[in-house]
């Protein structure tokens, strides 16, 4: 399997605090890989530099061909990546319908994108009964769902998740990772980011664990699920495992 | 004119005039956050470009009416490109002000090319009226209103059909969200500013028509009233800006019915500050609550103030107390005098703006009223001016912040809107209060300074007391930055809610810092009043407070030595190099654009 999204020697700063020290890692095509990480470990910067909402001072990022450092976000977007943000970001004022079609807002294929929509209708049956609805209305695991809908319009490659089960109650965290993997399924990589590593691990193919800015730890989704200091650092709480 | 439905008309005609420039406004504030006061001045560029068409190029009214609106848009989108774009990830206040330093510079430019006269732009459609029940309708009135309703539905269509528009409604509710859809948010911006400045183009064309009036200066209360309008309706609301813009002329016109045409001014901002304090999300907004805006207004970038050693300010002071010494020409004693007034307005404006983190705008009106303070106290009340002054400083002080104190809950660009809106109804209850303040008349043979049966009325001596009393305020409010409730202020400004978390009562400090601030303008206000002898409602515009908001940010935000390096330089500087003088306002524009973009910090660096 090839490499759709390769992060070498990354350093990012906000201003005089370090948040990457030389972080590297790779997203391979067809995959769901999985970035772990507790507070302030660098995950959701991580997102914003491959998005290009930040730029990292050193290192270099690569989807495909294209070089992302040399590209803006809606450069980025255009390229193929589909971004679903940490508290989804719908356009709260706009339908859910039009919150879809801002999703394929790169494309300009009127006919695939209405069959698209009907698609995406079908894979997310509960957005058909509020599409006329103001996305600010929705609840949150609906929200959610128009979020990953909405993701999926732009037909990309590879979709960045930060955080999707965040605040979301059980119920919808079970259904939403489902649909990431149906989607998966479907062919679309998927790279995201989640707090909750247990969740997380289920459904991934591959992890990383970053702390403090660093990869501390990379490997299958199941072997990682095993691994003691997963679980001493995520999972177990409190006690540390015997050495 | 006379009938109600005469008023009725002639206020929804204004009100569609308004509608123009506040649609635009309300446009750029929701895609980019930013007020946008160069709008107003493209709505003069408009008036301009549409005389010269009509004077030199002859052209009938729908090519010109072109000309005006593509003429326009290029400027608005050169503003945007030039003047705005480098500032993206700059503090949030820094667009607005540099919008102001651009609107001076194209106000200034319009006078410079066509000389500060006005002109008439008289209308070349035909000069029949109808008859409506009890009152007429004109050729024009029916084309400012069908301009307003094309313009309205176009626009509408344009939001909601096309991908432009709907890139422009994504932007505006989620910024990087929308970028994170592929959207490429620097062309909303050009766009948006292209068709808000068509608009203001136009609506200066058609506004000069009405009245058959254009002066270089007409775009400042064009400004203002786009701004009311917006703040009525909802700041960023475009259908709301169009309802406030109507309700802004109706209110207008009725007010000139029953009061008289000097009170014009007087409602729209009463208005305005109704609004700001009882609905300051505007009157379409579901509750009344603080505008949510997740900003402080601070404009102090973190850096390291410059230190400069005590022995250099000694130094200084003693080398300025020295000047009159020296067998110098009475001009330059003049000049350094009212730079000496003008630094006491900055020391205030300071510590309101830079240690506060209240951008204020309408900071002339208390000069204003420490001139008027001090005038009548010493010519009505027979108060000795030694007295008088200080009377007038503590007239300011307690008026300025009673004035100020129910806009106390608004934040950051709120705060500068409701600054200026009193600072243009200080000077308008001055115009209209006759029975107090003779009203256009001004007042005139203000006693000169004096102490005791000394006259003072010679150039050295009022040199001497304005600095020593500068000097004296510096110190205090030195003095004052360095004690608790220094730090207290600066908290409230770094981060308000923080500060109200930690037990701060908000508008308990933010008085105690206007009034500080109110009595050193006051003083200044009271001493230039004897000075001039002769004062009235225009002798402190909205144009001197931006002249300190320049200064204030030339010297650093917040630190009081900069203040005084900063005030120095823009009043004195511009007389040395003579014939530079008229050119004044420019010089600030460019200043002002440069500062933002480049030296944030000022010389002396923020505290």
């Amino acid at each position: 399997m090839t490499a759709l999204l390769v992060l070498k020697g990354i350093d990012t700063f906000y201003g005089p605090v370090q948040v990457h020290f030389g972080l590297g890692m790779e997203v391979r095509q067809g995959q769901i890989v999985c970035l772990l990480g507790g507070n302030a470990s660098g995950k959701s910067t991580t997102m914003k530099i491959i998005l290009g909402l930040l730029r990292p001072r050193a290192g270099s990022i690569f989807f495909e061909a294209h070089d992302l450092a040399a590209l803006s976000t809606p450069q980025i977007i255009r390229a193929g990546i589909g971004s679903v943000p940490e508290a989804r970001r719908l356009f709260s004022a706009m339908t859910v319908r039009e919150n879809l079609l801002m999703g394929a807002f790169a494309r300009s294929d009127r006919a695939e994108i209405a069959r698209d929509l009907e698609r995406m209708l079908e894979l997310f049956p509960r957005v058909r009964q509020r599409l006329t609805s103001r996305a600010g209305t929705l609840s949150g695991g609906e929200q959610q769902m128009v979020a990953m809908a909405r993701a999926l319009m732009g037909r990309p490659k590879l979709i960045c998740m930060d955080e999707p089960t965040m605040g979301l109650s059980p119920l919808f965290v079970d259904r939403v990772l489902e649909l990431i993997q149906a989607v998966n399924k479907e062919g679309v990589t998927i790279f995201m980011v989640e707090q909750n590593a247990s969740l997380a691990l289920a459904i991934a193919h591959y992890a990383y664990v970053l702390q403090a800015g660093r990869i501390i730890l990379q490997g299958e989704a199941k072997d990682l699920a095993r691994d003691p200091r997963i679980r001493a650092a995520y999972l177990g709480g409190e006690t540390e495992p015997a050495a | 004119m006379g009938s109600w439905l005469d008023y009725t008309i002639n206020g929804l005609i204004i009100g569609n005039i308004y509608a123009l420039v506040a649609v635009g406004l309300a446009l750029i504030f929701g895609v980019s956050n930013l007020i946008n006061f160069a709008q107003g001045s493209v709505y003069a560029v408009g008036a301009y470009i549409g005389w010269t068409c009509f004077t030199y190029l002859h052209t009938p009214l729908a090519v010109t009416a072109l000309i005006v609106v593509v003429a326009c848009a290029g400027l608005g989108v050169a503003i945007e490109r030039i003047g705005l774009r480098p500032l993206a990830g700059a503090a949030r206040i820094a667009p607005l002000l540099a919008t102001i330093g651009i609107s001076l510079v194209l106000d200034q430019l319009l006078q410079i090319v066509f000389t500060p006269d006005p002109r008439a732009l008289t209308s070349p459609l035909p000069n029949w009226r109808i008859s409506v029940g009890g009152g007429t309708i004109g050729a024009l009135d029916l084309l400012i209103a069908a301009t307003g309703i094309v313009s309205a539905a176009v626009l509408y269509g344009f939001l909601r059909f096309t991908k432009l528009g709907w890139a422009v409604r994504a932007t505006a509710q989620d910024r990087d969200a929308a970028r994170q859809m592929g959207v490429n948010t620097d062309a909303v911006n050009m766009t948006v500013f292209a068709i808000a400045s068509a608009l203001g183009g136009l609506s200066g064309l058609l506004v000069g028509m009405y009245f058959n009036h254009i002066d270089p200066a007409m775009g400042f209360q064009a400004t203002l009233k786009g701004v009311v309008a917006q703040v009525i309706g909802g700041m960023g609301n475009v259908p709301g800006a169009i309802f406030g813009s109507l309700l802004l002329g109706l209110t207008e016109s009725y007010g000139v019915a029953i009061f008289g045409s000097s009170y014009r001014n007087l409602f729209s901002f009463a208005l305005l500050l109704l609004i700001l304090v009882l609905r300051p999300n505007g009157l379409f907004a579901s509750a009344r609550s603080t505008p949510p805006e997740p900003m402080t207004g601070s404009f102090v970038t973190p850096n390291r103030p410059v230190r400069v050693p005590r022995w250099a300010i000694v130094a200084a002071v003693v080398i300025a107390a020295a000047v009159p010494l020296i067998p110098a020409i009475p001009y330059v004693l003049q000049v350094l005098t009212n730079a000496w007034l003008f630094a006491m307005l900055a020391i205030s404006l300071t510590l309101v703006a830079g240690t506060l983190g209240q951008i204020s705008l309408g900071h002339a009106s208390l000069l204003l009223i420490g001139a008027y303070a001090s005038a009548l106290f010493a010519l009505d009340s027979h108060w000795p001016v030694w007295a008088s002054i200080p009377a007038a400083g503590i007239v300011t002080a307690l008026l300025g912040t009673a004035l100020i104190a129910p806009s106390f809950r608004l934040r950051s660009h709120y705060v500068s809107i409701a600054t200026l809106g009193i600072g243009e109804i200080v000077g308008l209850v001055i115009l209209n209060w006759e029975s107090l303040t003779r009203g256009p008349m001004g007042v005139t043979n203000i006693p000169p300074l004096q102490v005791g049966n000394i006259e003072l009325d010679n150039p050295r001596a009022a040199y001497w007391i304005t600095l020593g009393i500068l000097v004296l305020l510096a110190m205090m409010q030195t003095r004052l930055l360095r004690s608790h409730l220094g730090r207290i202020f600066r908290a409230i400004r770094d981060d308000d809610v923080a500060a109200r978390a930690h037990g701060i009562s908000l508008g308990r400090y933010k008085a105690i810092a206007f009034a500080f601030g109110g009595f050193a303008a006051g003083i200044s206000g009271g001493i230039a009043a004897h000075q001039y002898s002769y004062i009235n409602n225009e002798t402190f515009t909205s144009t001197v407070s931006i002249s300190a908001l320049t200064m204030v940010i030339l010297g650093g935000m917040g630190n009081v030595l900069g203040a005084i390096l900063g005030a120095v330089a823009l009043t004195a500087l511009p007389e040395m190099f003579r014939g530079t003088a008229e050119y004044r306002m420019l010089i600030y524009g460019v200043a002002l654009l440069l500062l933002v973009r480049f030296r944030p910090q000022g010389i002396l660096g923020t505290t």
